[in-house]
């Protein structure tokens, strides 16, 4: 291009409007082309440049602080303070970051407070839970113990209302003159065993009392058979069981005779024997 | 003021941090231009809040598209300063603005009066000023409508009633006049 056109181009003014924005894309290449070609055009849109933006830079107003802080956090950038920037604006940032770091520390630290309480608690309920169940259990202890002890109690009790019923017979029947109170003694068999046996003088009944005896111990085939002696012949007038049973009435009637030299108790199978077993011959002792 | 923090990094670095996406650089952008870009904004549009809207737009794109600049044809602040004049005027014409200048009140544009007291403090701006007052009529009324309302040459032409030819001819003129003051 020659020198005369080069300078019109210049001057048509095309190249403020480059500047400016305000070209079509066509127009826009054809600058720029004509730019990389002549270095007149080159320095020319420079010098515009450097113009308007001396001229923008004089004209400037500062925008308000928060505009920069809206920028930032819709770009999703962290507004960092840079030592080469001066302003207030990166201040008011910072500042607004910490009060929120503030805020999410003060939850957290609140929570933990929560936590620690809960742990606590927890704790705390968890011994009173591990006391309270071995007091509960130590009272289902307590509480078998005293059922034992009760029944230990109920059968002492049972026991004694049995043997003072016993004795009470035994008064009766030793003040009365009616009866004879037969004392048997212990035999060879047996020699620290006794036994007492009561006979009506006028009926000729014969009764036993559980309470008055003190018999060797029997197994669960035999029994005690008693015996009156009759001119030298023995004579049996029934059975008896076990003398601890509380099951039994005290007194137990046994069959009557009319007349007796002695009377004898006997160890015996299950249901008697028709012959007294000498060898188990336990008590015995005269009228 | 402005010159003095632009001396904090050439225009060279400026670009490769821009362009490596180096969120530092966007602030020291934003501190060494905003307010030169706010300038040119807020002479388009004349509402606070809205040009403040176009400010932000404009970094975000300058941010999103800063791939896009090329060093060979243009100063750094040349592209900005189009991004920045291009969304403006997009906004001028929007219904968005349209509607928000039926509710514009008193005190908006009280507040907006303080605004461009503002620049008054700069100053060198008094000088400029007075330069483009100075400018002779024809080249001020091309000038007010290209650079302060956002006219394309075209709509000035047509606005004017003037050849195409004479308007840009006459921006040329007043861009010259500019450029002799700053030299």
């Amino acid at each position: 291009m020659s020198v005369e056109n080069l300078k019109a181009y210049i001057e048509s003014g095309v190249l403020e409007l480059y500047v400016l924005g305000d070209l079509s894309p066509e127009e826009t290449l054809q600058v720029e082309e004509m730019a990389s070609q002549n270095p007149e055009v080159r320095d020319e849109i420079a010098a515009i440049e450097l113009a308007m933006e001396n001229y923008a830079m004089q004209n400037a107003i500062e925008p308000s602080a928060d505009v920069e802080t809206k920028l930032f956090e819709k770009l999703g950038l962290q507004n960092e303070d840079e030592a080469e920037t001066i302003g207030s604006t990166p201040q008011y940032q910072e500042q607004s970051r910490i009060v929120r770091l503030d805020n999410s520390d003060g939850k957290i630290r609140t929570l933990r407070f929560a936590l620690v309480a809960c742990i606590a608690l927890l704790v705390v309920s968890g011994i009173a839970l591990l006391i309270t169940y071995n007091k509960l259990n130590a009272a289902h202890d307590q509480i078998a113990s005293l059922n034992l002890d009760k029944q230990k109690f109920a059968g002492i009790v049972s026991q004694l209302e049995y043997e003072n019923k016993g004795l009470d017979n035994m008064v009766t029947m030793a003040d009365s003159k009616e009866w004879a109170t037969i004392r048997m003694s212990g035999q060879a068999f047996s020699p620290n065993s006794k036994m007492n046996v009561y006979w009506n003088k006028k009926d000729k009944s014969v009764l036993i009392n559980y309470v008055a005896m003190d018999l060797p111990k029997t197994d669960a085939q035999h029994e005690y058979q008693l015996w009156a002696l009759v001119n030298g012949k023995p004579v049996s007038l029934g059975v008896f069981g076990k003398t601890d049973s509380a099951t039994h009435e005290a007194l137990q009637k046994m069959q009557t005779i009319q007349e007796a030299q002695a009377f004898a108790v006997t160890i015996e199978p299950m249901g008697g024997s028709v012959n007294p077993t000498m060898e188990k011959l336990s008590v015995m002792g005269g009228v | 003021m402005t010159a003095l923090k632009k001396s904090s990094l050439t225009e060279p670095e400026l670009v490769l941090a821009l362009q490596s996406k180096d969120p530092a650089v966007l602030k020291t952008l934003y501190s060494m231009y905003s307010s030169a870009l706010y300038g040119v904004i807020s002479r388009i549009i004349t509402h606070t809040e809205l040009a403040e809207d176009v400010l932000q737009e404009t970094f975000v794109k300058i941010w999103q598209s800063a791939a896009h600049y090329d060093n060979t044809k243009g100063r750094l602040f040349t592209w900005m300063m189009n991004i920045a004049r291009n969304l403006s005027i997009d906004k001028l014409r929007s219904k968005d603005f349209k509607n928000s200048l039926k509710n514009q009140d008193i005190e908006n544009n009280v507040s907006f009066v303080d605004e461009q007291n503002k620049v008054t403090f700069n100053p060198d701006v008094l000088g400029v000023k007075q330069l483009v007052e100075n400018l002779k009529p024809d080249l001020q009324a091309v000038l007010n409508l290209v650079y302060y309302k956002g006219y394309t040459h075209v709509e000035a032409a047509e606005k004017l009633d003037l050849p195409l030819g004479t308007v840009k001819t006459r921006i040329r003129l007043a861009i010259i006049e500019l450029r002799r003051s700053f030299n």
